[in-house]
Formats: C-alpha cells, sequence, structure tokens
C-alpha cells in the first residue's frame, strides 16, 4: 500500500491539478471563440492560446517568474512564485492549449445552424450560448477536462522552475519522481511513483473515453 | 399583416435586388435554384446582413437581432435540437415567446402528442417536419417563413405535409413566404407569387394572373410549363383543398371533337386562343375553358391533324391524378 509520504505526494497532485483546472471557462471561452469562423483576430488569438505548447515548460516557468517573481511586474500584488497556487498556475497555463484544442473541435462538431434555429425561436447571443452552443459541446468539454487533469498530474518544466519542488506544498507526482532520482538507490522508491503515475493517467483517459462514448450514445438514441 | 422590402445585398460576384410588399396569408418565393430565394428569406429573417428596409406591419426591423425580430423561420432539415427531446424543443420556443400559444394545442393539431417524450434523432422525417413547424408555431410569430420546407420529404409525405401547412394557416391565420423551386407546390399553396432569377423580381402578384405572364412561364423548365386551374372546377383526387392545381401542358390531350367512352374524368369544351411554336418546334396550344386557361403541348402533326385554329372549339381532357 502506500505510505504516508505518497499519500502527501498524491495529494498534493490532485490539489494542483484541480485547481489548475479553474482555468476552464477560460478555456471554454477561448475555444468558442476560435470556434467562430468570422471572429476578428482568430489567428493572432489561436497562435497566442497554443504558445505553451510550443515553448519549452522551463521558459514558461522562467516566464511566469519574471512577470510574477519578486521583482516582476505583478509580483508585488500577486505572491504566487513558490506556492501551491503558483504551482497550479504554471499547470494551467500548460494545459490551456490541450483543453482549448479539444473543446473547439466539440464546438466546431456542433451544427452552427442549429444556433440560427435557437435565433429564430427568440433566444439572445447568451441564451444560445449556453442553452443550445454549451449542452452540445458538454461531452466534448468533458473529455477535454478529463485528459487535460490528467496531463495537468504529470507537469514538470514550468511547475519545477515557477514553484520549486516543496514536499507538501508542491512537490507533485513527477517532481518526486525526480527528488527520489537525485537520491543514491531511490530507484525503487522511483518505480513505485513511476507505476502510480502511469495508473492514474491511464485511468484518466479510460474515464474520458468512457464518458464520450456515453454522450455520443446519448445524443444520437 | 403586411411587409414591405426594401433590400439589396451582394455575395462575392452574387448581387440580389428585391423590391416588394406582400399582403396577409400565403406568397410563394420561386425561382430556380441560384435566383438567391434563400438568401432573401436568411435577409428578412435577420440571419443575413442586406442594406435596407424591412418593415412588417409598418414596424421597420431591419436593425433589430433575428431574436428581436417576431419572425418564425421552419428550415428545410428540421433542426430540433439533438440534446432536447420534443416536448423540450417545443418549450425552447414557448418560453421565449412574447405570446406564446398552447402546447398541448398545438401538438394536438399537429398531431405529435404522441411523441412528445421522444427524443428527436429518433423521428421519421415526417415527425421531424411536423414537430419543426409546430415549435415555430407556438411561439405565435408575426410572419413565418419556410424554406423548401418539403425538400427534404417523399413524395407522399410532401403532399400530406402541404396539406397540413394549409390546415394549419387556416386554423391559426399566420401569414407565410414559402421558399419553393417547385412549381406545384408553389401552386397548391400560394395565393400570391414573387418570382426571383438571378437575384431580381421578374414578376410578383396573385398567383394565378402572375403564373400566365411570359417573364414567369420562362422561368419554367418546359416540362413544368401549365397553368393554375381552381380545384373547385376540376375532378381531382385532392381531399383538402389545395390554393390551385398546376396543370403541365404535357399531360392535357386536345380533341376535335367531344370524346366518350373516355377514362379521363375531366373533359372542358374550349376556345382556342392561341397556337404558340416553341423553340423545339412542338407547339403551345392556349385554350379558353370553362375553369380558366389551359395549356396543351401538342406536335406539330397533331395541330394540323386536329385542324385547330385560334378561335375554333376544343376539348380539353386530362386524367384527375395528372394534377
Amino acid at each position: 500500500m502506500l505510505t504516508p509520504a505518497e499519500m502527501e505526494i498524491l495529494a498534493t497532485s490532485f490539489v494542483v491539478a484541480a485547481k489548475a483546472l479553474l482555468v476552464l471557462p477560460l478555456a471554454i471561452a477561448a475555444a468558442f471563440a476560435l470556434s467562430r469562423p468570422r471572429l476578428p483576430g482568430r489567428l493572432a488569438l489561436d497562435g497566442f492560446v497554443h504558445l505553451p505548447m510550443i515553448l519549452p515548460p522551463v521558459l514558461v516557468g522562467f516566464l511566469l517568474l519574471m512577470l510574477l517573481g519578486r521583482q516582476g511586474p505583478l509580483g508585488g500584488v500577486l505572491h504566487l512564485a513558490f506556492t501551491q497556487n503558483g504551482a497550479a498556475l504554471a499547470t494551467a497555463v500548460m494545459i490551456f492549449p490541450l483543453l482549448v484544442r479539444s473543446i473547439r473541435l466539440s464546438f466546431e462538431a456542433t451544427d452552427p445552424r442549429l444556433l440560427d434555429a435557437a435565433a429564430m425561436l427568440g433566444a439572445g447571443p447568451w441564451d444560445r450560448f449556453l442553452t443550445v452552443a454549451l449542452p452540445l459541446a458538454l461531452p466534448g468539454i468533458v473529455a477535454g477536462a478529463v485528459t487535460a487533469f490528467a496531463a495537468a498530474m504529470g507537469e514538470f518544466g514550468a511547475v519545477i522552475t515557477f514553484a520549486a519542488n516543496i514536499p507538501g506544498v508542491t512537490q507533485t507526482l513527477p517532481l518526486a519522481i525526480y527528488a527520489v532520482l537525485q537520491q543514491p538507490g531511490g530507484e525503487a522508491q522511483a518505480m513505485r511513483l513511476a507505476a502510480l503515475s502511469l495508473a492514474l493517467a491511464l485511468s484518466g483517459l479510460a474515464v474520458a473515453e468512457g464518458f464520450q462514448y456515453w454522450a455520443r450514445r446519448r445524443l444520437s438514441r | 399583416m403586411t411587409l414591405d422590402i426594401n433590400l439589396h445585398f451582394s455575395r462575392g460576384a452574387f448581387r440580389l435586388e428585391a423590391q416588394l410588399s406582400l399582403p396577409a396569408g400565403i406568397t410563394a418565393l420561386f425561382g430556380p435554384s441560384g435566383s438567391g430565394k434563400s438568401s432573401l428569406l436568411a435577409a428578412i429573417a435577420g440571419l443575413a446582413r442586406a442594406r435596407g428596409r424591412i418593415a412588417l406591419d409598418g414596424e421597420e426591423m431591419q436593425h433589430l437581432p433575428a431574436h428581436r425580430r417576431g419572425i418564425g423561420l421552419v428550415f428545410q432539415d428540421a433542426r430540433l435540437f439533438p440534446h432536447l427531446d420534443v416536448r423540450a424543443n417545443l418549450l425552447y420556443a414557448r418560453r421565449r415567446a412574447r405570446q406564446p400559444r398552447q402546447l398541448e394545442e398545438v401538438a394536438r393539431f399537429f398531431d405529435i402528442e404522441g411523441l412528445l417524450d421522444r427524443a428527436v434523432t429518433n423521428l421519421s422525417g415526417g415527425e421531424k417536419s411536423r414537430v419543426a413547424l409546430a415549435r415555430a408555431l407556438i411561439a405565435a410569430p408575426r410572419l413565418l417563413l419556410l424554406d423548401e420546407p418539403f425538400a427534404a420529404l417523399d413524395g407522399i409525405r410532401r403532399s400530406a405535409f402541404i396539406a397540413t401547412l394549409l390546415e394549419a394557416q387556416r386554423a391559426f391565420g399566420f401569414s407565410m413566404l414559402v421558399v419553393t423551386h417547385d412549381i406545384a407546390e408553389a401552386c397548391a399553396l400560394a395565393g400570391h407569387v414573387v418570382a426571383l432569377k438571378q437575384g431580381r423580381v421578374v414578376a410578383s402578384g396573385a398567383f394565378a394572373q402572375t403564373a400566365r405572364t411570359p417573364e414567369f412561364q420562362a422561368l419554367l423548365d418546359p416540362r413544368d410549363v401549365g397553368a393554375a386551374l381552381p380545384p373547385a372546377a376540376l375532378v381531382s383526387g385532392h381531399a383538402a383543398g389545395p390554393a390551385a392545381l398546376w396543370l403541365r401542358a404535357d399531360q392535357v390531350l386536345v380533341a376535335a371533337a367531344r370524346p366518350s367512352a373516355l377514362s379521363a374524368r375531366n373533359i372542358l369544351e374550349s376556345r382556342v386562343r392561341a397556337i404558340v411554336t416553341e423553340a423545339g418546334g412542338s407547339r403551345l396550344v392556349e385554350l379558353d375553358s370553362p375553369a380558366g386557361p389551359i395549356l396543351s403541348r401538342l406536335t406539330p402533326e397533331a395541330v394540323d391533324a386536329l385542324a385547330l385554329a385560334p378561335g375554333g372549339t376544343a376539348w380539353a381532357v386530362f386524367k384527375a391524378h395528372a394534377i
């Protein structure tokens, strides 16, 4: 079974990933905006959203430090560097493109003409978004969130750079694996943590797939 | 209801200009594909941008977004919301309407009471059309637009849906503008017609008169050339009263003497008004019958053999099932 230290690592990972998922509404908004073909500045927004995917994660962490570190322009207001919320923020930035990509696909897969039909029944723009676009994209949103949660548990470079590797605070699974690998004879412990990490990631993917299968059947009864 | 339109817009190389004034009742927006019918409908609905003026009963609405115009639209593909069941689809419209109709009343009228708890993905084509029409009407729109509402239906379901639409119009008393490229549908439904060609209105007015004009006949496929006849004067297989019946020139026989012992139920003594030579060499015989003008397409040999000439008498003969 899991040792107390492993339980603490697992709990930290869960809390950091859960906090990172608070970025979901922003991801939904960005995904919906990007799914509109006539949005002005769409290419620029698209590029910006995908930046964390292309940049080295360490660089993302470093940029966050520049911005939010003690000397950074926002560092005086937001004390996030080397905190658990900071780890969640770095994780959120990293999973953001992943979320936007999968949610955007499900917005694009829903028939835009249904929104016209809703307008002709008297529904305004917000009403159409909340009652037609969002429910139809929900399976994709949940699947994207589950996948992103699994990915969030494995985030490394940006987190260790911006929030450091503090046991009980910012030490998530991959950071713990890294830490034990630094010690002589830590391989056995690392193997246990790696197996745990793999099991979590696989079950996350399975949940996402299962939910999508269920939702697809529900919408095409 | 009166609808005044003075709109123009461009989509790439296509340009549409329409200046119209439509009366209450049913108007058909008729024209070949690519004539701009659906684009004009979308502009009236507020779903597509257009410059100019749209006034419904004198109230200008060109600046209003689609959801604030109080206009209903039934699409060719029913566009029911797949995440809601039939009842929830109807309630979606009812909750947002200013003066909604009773759900039970509308459901009973369209015979969809038994479907209310069904998923919309589980309906047949005809059921979908009826639910879509019910959903649009439950909001009691000031004007109902229909974009090729019969295109997705096969023959029997199509005539059944036309009958349903006519009954609904009589029962609920709304005005509608129906886009169609099918002359028989336009004829069965509409008291009024607007003919579009390449983005221009080429003819507009009461259906029976407008359909006789050369501008209108020029829009028709040669096989569709014909005339509108009032159903009352004819023996036809139609139960629910269509506005008029479209009799194609190819389906009318001409006899020089009164035929007897014939299965055809419609034999109308007529006067030959004119004989026109068509592009392919065939002759279009215009007959004045007691039911109104009738066209018949004959070969030159038939015209000679019967010695047909303007002013002479001839009998127009056609089967009840031809209309």
